[in-house]
């Protein structure tokens, strides 16, 4: 029991460091990327519109990300 | 003969390890002054085995077990999530709304803490000082070797680009430790925040071509569109400054009236 503890609070804390190495105080930003990867195999096939949905929405995820964080420190 | 994109991915990979090498380097001095130098050194160098371990057990292991247009979405999604969060942390703090990094308040802040811990051992292996040293290296090191990875397995299975990206961190660390070494004080002059920029806003555009490229969009010109991705994202950054900025100015003014 006393292992099975021990393996837990390990695992624990090997995934809240990741959680914190790759989402941090911006969770937006990491749905936002995987929404990006989303809409970019949705439209991969369909001429110019992937790379156009692509670059878009980054630079919308880009912009919304800054004006969120910019209303945290008003 | 270097390609213009492994020169590019050279010169990123130095940037952004200077910038975390300078952050460990402000960490290590508060340690080694406060608590002594046996055990920050030794914390320290067991931190940066660690990460070397890290880039060559996940590096190899992944060249050799993962599919390219696997491994491009991956590295891609990773340098997307980072480009980005360096990008907007660097664009709050050129406009004013996040005050910048600055290495001598952080390291000020750093030797008040360590100097309320009770067990000082100095010349002796003090825990607290390794800790707080292998803490600092290997945290602002893993960024680091998640972009070198990303960065150096690029290519699918092709060590070169791997071995350029260890070197330029390789070269950029030991830089900026022989600088802390002479001048035995944080490296508040170094220009952080440009750097990230600039980093920030390749690792956005790369992130993009690779995370595209592996879910299968055909991106027009190929590589050169990098450039054109870079171009984007530069604008757009340029102009969020110049915005915020002028927003950040017209609160302070009007707190200022009030």
């Amino acid at each position: 029991m006393k292992i099975l503890k021990s393996i837990w609070k390990f695992l624990k804390g090997f995934g809240l460091f990741w959680q914190d190495f790759l989402v941090g105080d911006s969770p937006e930003l990491a749905l936002g990327v995987l929404i990006i990867l989303g809409v970019a195999y949705l439209l991969r096939n369909h001429g110019i519109w992937d790379v156009v949905a692509i670059t878009a929405l980054a630079l919308i995820l880009m912009v919304v990300t800054v004006w969120r964080k910019t209303r945290e420190h008003r | 003969m270097l390609s213009g994109s492994t020169i590019v991915l050279i010169i990123t990979v130095m940037a952004a390890s200077a910038v975390e090498a300078v952050e460990a380097l402000t960490i290590i001095l508060a340690s080694g002054i406060t608590h002594g130098w046996r055990s920050t050194w030794e914390g320290a160098i067991v931190a940066f085995f660690a990460l070397a371990a890290v880039v060559g057990v996940l590096g190899t292991t992944i060249i050799h077990h993962v599919d390219i247009d696997v491994l491009r979405v991956i590295v891609g999604t990773l340098l997307l999530i980072f480009g980005m969060q360096w990008l907007t942390k660097a664009i709050l703090r050129s406009s004013g709304f996040k005050a910048m990094h600055d290495e001598a308040k952080i390291f000020e802040k750093d030797v008040e803490e360590l100097k309320k811990e009770k067990h000082i051992r100095h010349g002796k292996r003090d825990s607290i000082a390794f800790v707080v040293s292998f803490k600092g290296v290997f945290l602002e090191g893993m960024e680091v070797v998640m972009i070198v990875i990303s960065f150096g397995l690029s290519n699918g299975n092709d060590y070169s680009r791997l071995k350029y990206a260890v070197l330029g961190a390789a070269v950029a660390i030991a830089v900026i430790a022989v600088i802390g070494a002479i001048v035995a004080k944080p490296l508040a002059k170094v220009p952080e925040n440009t750097l990230k920029l600039g980093v920030g806003i390749i690792l956005v555009s790369f992130g993009m071509f690779w995370m595209g490229e592996g879910a299968g969009v055909k991106w027009p010109m190929s590589d050169v569109f990098i450039l054109i991705l870079a171009a984007i994202i530069a604008a757009t950054t340029f102009g969020l400054i110049g915005y915020f900025k002028r927003l950040h100015n017209r609160m302070q003014h009007e707190v200022q009236v009030l």
